[in-house]
């Protein structure tokens, strides 16, 4: 083999290596975790500059004809450790784009600005990385050993790259097929959702943000000990676009996928028009490129969003053989058949559930109005919530009790949503205070209620739509040990087993749900009734001491509601305290007591539905109106 | 003081241009919902759509009229052919940021490739014609200034007085509450692309006067100083868009007097940053 062609080959391996690691990185945080890093260029060029200070001399040398930080002529491999590590660390300022009250798309903003700017900076600044010539005769790993221009040494450097992005490529794939990786996907789908049911997801962004930080400065470290050279030019915010591109076109959450890009548009692409017969005046074909970046950017976005590997999904193979009905009926007309009504009436022994109120060693029988006044759970006091100055919920004050099926009823902007959002802590209070448990918690976040056992559902759908039925349920488990990154690497063998034991939990939950033959179904194929059910399911996952449900069985067939509000109350009877917000009267009548009635902001009344229908203005303002 | 003052005129001069800009880019986001980022790209085909009439000896002030109308018709167009159809299909916002990023390389390098990498210039007359201690500021940039200041309050008259100003208010607080309230969102949404795209032709154009000299990615960076007055307004609010562009326009030419030059956006970058941090709803938007 000619050396000219050993050097083009390995040249193109390394090359592949790093555009694979960066995209890797991408996939991580774009498609597995939705996080959107239009900056993520920052970090390949934060890790090779690293590398390139830590590796060369002190600045004096070669004539003084560059200038820079550092120059510690540290030996290899700590200066690609020290790549991946600022990468790391440099995410880290980045947090406050990330949290829960910035949306998507203007933190992407915000990092892309990051990005832009950075540039410049570093470009117009000379005395930190030699300003817009940038850095050059970086020295090559291990160079005062062996000859880098050798064949052999060439080679080596391109085995060592490609199979680091295999040891990441493994490692990211570890981590994303784990409880953890679950978390990440649910929050994804839906960041309000997987807040409520105690995911934290300011920590979980984060930590994609240092993770796929750590994998962008290790690449830098990579290319830049490889061509021996860096500057400003090399990474303007533009590049990120095409590890964009490469991403969305391998296929978005696919790991396979993110390689396949890699390979396809930063290397394939720029490789094929580099045989091109060069046409035109100079600066028209890099122009070209572009746009045809742009173009697949569009076009798959729309012709094949998926990608060309598409995420796959999660089968558990227990619910794998599960019979499935041909035309997919719905499952609130399933239900109603005589087999799932048996299910149903069977004995609250099989509840798959044990709440956390049955510490208390009391249980409450299945009736109405227990003789002895029960203990107070939840207790919301003068709360009041004004959006622009307009008062939505003023004064708002209630107890619910251990046991029971509270409802809350009220008209169209009585405020009801708003106040269980405010109890669930979805949304601050303007004043007034939530008491838990004995506990003051008006200050403490959503997803910290929901550890400590108060958990909410949502009016709207808010099912994870990519994650399967099953997914959706084990979302919820909480303690989970493989469901944080420690337990995620740490591998199967740790979190199997109580994995396992959720999937049994959930294989009860589906069955009394009659939802079984749809559990390795994507939770967004469902219809609208049983995407609430898969809702519910994955409250009662979550075992909690206090559930506020939102409208739970606002377009469930009647008699499928009927049996959520049996179950309910059954679930009352083992400790939980439920609160329900419901138009459906004929359930209310049913199963609720006491019913709280809102109107305008305020509490109108309290008490059984028989005694609230006796009084004049609560019939008045609503159950007339 | 004479340093202060000549700072000052340029800040003013640039606080018009953004202005003009960022109007145009808050009002697409606030009744379309879309976050477009090809709004540069637009902005110099624009430009370069003046350039082409004002080579031709046309007056370059026809030619901003032209640009304003050429900004129009493409932001329309990628409307009805790229934003809408997404919408419809219910992909999310941050994916059409994306695909938004994916129009502006096509527009901006498909424009390079065209007219290539050299940087072109207006023919203006420019003659001093007010000098008030270090405050200089020749006629082009005082028309410049006059024409902000008038689009301003045309943007005020139309929000404010006019009945479509009152639909796209409406349509921008709930499309879908305002289109059962009998308003045509549809048509709303497509005037919205047309005034503001010929807010973005124009902004181009006056763009490219100041600058002096421009080629076809020279609006990369003025996006973020657009980005950063509507977002220290508050991203929607038309207003917020007026301050943010006086306050960034000012700042950054104040502060290339005192600071270095090269460093003027940065300040931008800085402010935008901290909005986000702090108060992502802008000055002017509501707290949530």
């Amino acid at each position: 083999m000619g050396n000219g062609l050993v050097f083009y080959l390995t040249t193109m391996l390394v090359y592949a290596g790093v555009d694979i690691l960066a995209c890797l990185g991408l996939s991580q945080q774009y498609g597995v975790a939705g996080v959107t890093n239009f900056g993520f260029i920052i970090f390949q060029a934060a890790g090779a500059y690293t590398a390139s200070v830590l590796s060369l001399p002190h600045d004096t040398a070669n004539g003084g004809f560059q200038t820079y930080l550092g120059g510690w002529s540290l030996p290899f491999p700590l200066p690609w450790l020290g790549a991946a590590v600022i990468g790391a660390v440099l995410a880290v300022p980045f947090t406050f784009l990330v949290g829960r009250r910035l949306r998507g798309d203007f933190a992407a903003i915000g990092l892309l600005i990051t990005a832009v700017m950075a540039n410049l900076l570093v470009n117009n600044y000379r005395p930190l990385f030699n300003g817009s010539a940038g850095l050059s005769l970086v020295p090559a790993p291990l160079q005062d050993r062996f000859d880098p221009q050798s064949a052999g040494f060439q080679w080596a450097y391109a085995v060592t790259a490609i199979g680091l992005a295999l040891v990441v490529y493994l490692f990211l794939r570890r981590v994303t097929e784990s409880p953890y990786g679950r978390s990440l996907r649910a929050m994804r789908d839906n960041d309000l959702v997987a807040d409520s049911i105690g995911k934290n997801v300011v920590s979980l962004r984060l930590s994609m943000l240092v993770l796929g930080g750590a994998i962008a400065g290790l690449s830098g470290g990579i290319l830049v000990g490889f061509i021996n050279l860096w500057a400003p030019s090399g990474w303007t915010y533009a590049e990120t676009i095409v590890l964009f591109a490469a991403v969305i076109i391998g296929g978005a959450g696919n790991h396979l996928g993110a390689v396949l890009g890699a390979l396809l548009v930063p290397l394939a692409f720029e490789e094929v028009t580099r045989f091109i017969p060069a046409f035109g005046p100079p600066g028209l074909i890099p122009a070209l490129q572009w746009v045809a970046i742009g173009v697949l950017i569009v076009g798959f976005l729309w012709f094949r969003p998926q990608g060309v590997l598409p995420e796959r999904r999660r089968i558990a193979a227990r619910f794998a053989a599960a019979p499935r009905k041909p035309d997919g009926a719905a499952v609130a007309q399933a239900s109603a058949t005589t087999k799932d009504t048996d299910d149903w009436s069977l004995p609250g022994a099989r509840l798959p559930i044990s709440p956390v109120g049955n510490r208390t060693g009391r249980t409450r029988p299945v009736q109405r109005r227990p003789a002895e006044p029960a203990r107070v759970i939840l207790r919301a006091e003068e709360l009041t919530r004004t959006f622009d100055g307009v008062p939505v919920v003023s004064g708002v004050s209630f107890e619910l009790h251990a046991g029971r099926l509270t409802g809350l009823i009220g008209p169209n902007g009585a405020g009801k949503s708003t106040t269980l959002a405010m109890l669930a802590g979805t949304l601050a209070p303007t004043t007034g205070s939530v008491v838990f448990h004995d506990r003051e918690i008006t200050t403490l976040p959503a997803y910290k209620r929901a550890r400590v056992g108060l958990l909410r559902t949502f009016q709207l759908a808010s099912e994870f739509k990519r994650l399967t039925v099953l997914e959706n349920l084990l979302s919820a488990v909480p303690r989970q040990p493989g469901d944080s990154f420690h337990g995620a690497v740490l591998g199967r063998r740790y979190w199997l087993a109580s994995e396992e034991r959720a999937i049994d939990r959930a294989e009860v939950l589906l069955d009394q749900f009659g939802l079984t033959r749809y559990a390795n179904q994507y939770a967004g194929d469902l219809s609208g009734g049983q995407r609430r059910l898969v809702e519910i399911m994955r409250a009662l996952m979550a075992e909690p001491a206090a559930l506020l449900l939102d409208e739970p069985v606002a377009g469930v067939h009647p008699h499928l509601a009927h049996e959520i509000g049996e179950q309910l109350l059954r679930l009352c009877a083992a400790g939980m305290t439920i609160m329900m917000v419901e138009h459906e009267l004929a359930i209310m009548d049913e199963f609720c007591d006491p019913v709280i009635v809102m109107a305008e902001g305020k509490v109108l009344a309290e008490g059984t539905m028989d005694a609230l229908r006796g009084r004049s203005d609560v019939v008045e303002a609503y159950l007339v109106g | 003081m004479s340093l202060l003052l000549a700072s000052l005129g340029f800040g003013l001069v640039t606080a018009a241009v953004l202005a003009i800009a960022s109007v145009g880019f808050t009002m697409q986001f606030a009744v379309t919902d879309v976050l477009n980022l090809a709004y540069g790209a637009v902005m110099i085909l624009g430009a370069y759509v003046a350039y082409a009439i004002n080579q031709h000896g046309v007056s370059i002030w026809i030619g901003v009229c032209v640009a304003a109308m050429f900004g129009a018709l493409i932001s329309v167009l990628l409307n009805r052919g790229v934003y809408t159809p997404f919408q419809r299909r219910g992909t999310a916002p941050i994916a059409i940021v994306i695909v938004s990023l994916g129009v502006t390389l096509i527009l901006q390098f498909g424009l390079q490739a065209y007219v290539g990498g050299n940087t072109v210039s207006y023919q203006l007359d420019q003659v001093p014609t007010l000098s008030l201690g270090g405050l200089r500021l020749t006629s082009v940039q005082l028309v410049i200034i006059g024409l902000s200041v008038v689009t301003m309050l045309a943007v005020h008259a139309l929000l404010r007085f006019s009945r479509l100003g009152k639909a796209m208010r409406a349509t921008a607080a709930d499309r879908s509450l305002a289109r059962t309230c009998g308003i045509r969102t549809d048509r709303v949404v497509t005037i919205t692309w047309l005034i503001s795209g010929a807010l973005c032709g124009v902004g181009g154009a006056v763009f490219a006067m100041d600058a002096g000299s421009f080629g076809a990615t020279s609006t990369d960076l003025f996006l973020v100083l657009i980005l950063a007055a509507v977002f220290l307004g508050g991203p929607g609010q038309a207003y917020g868009a007026m301050l943010g562009a006086l306050v960034i326009g000012v700042g950054t030419e104040v502060s290339a007097a005192y600071l270095t030059p090269a460093y003027k956006d940065v300040v931008a970058f800085a402010v935008l940053l901290i909005m986000l941090a702090v108060r992502p709803t802008g000055l002017l938007g509501s707290r949530t």
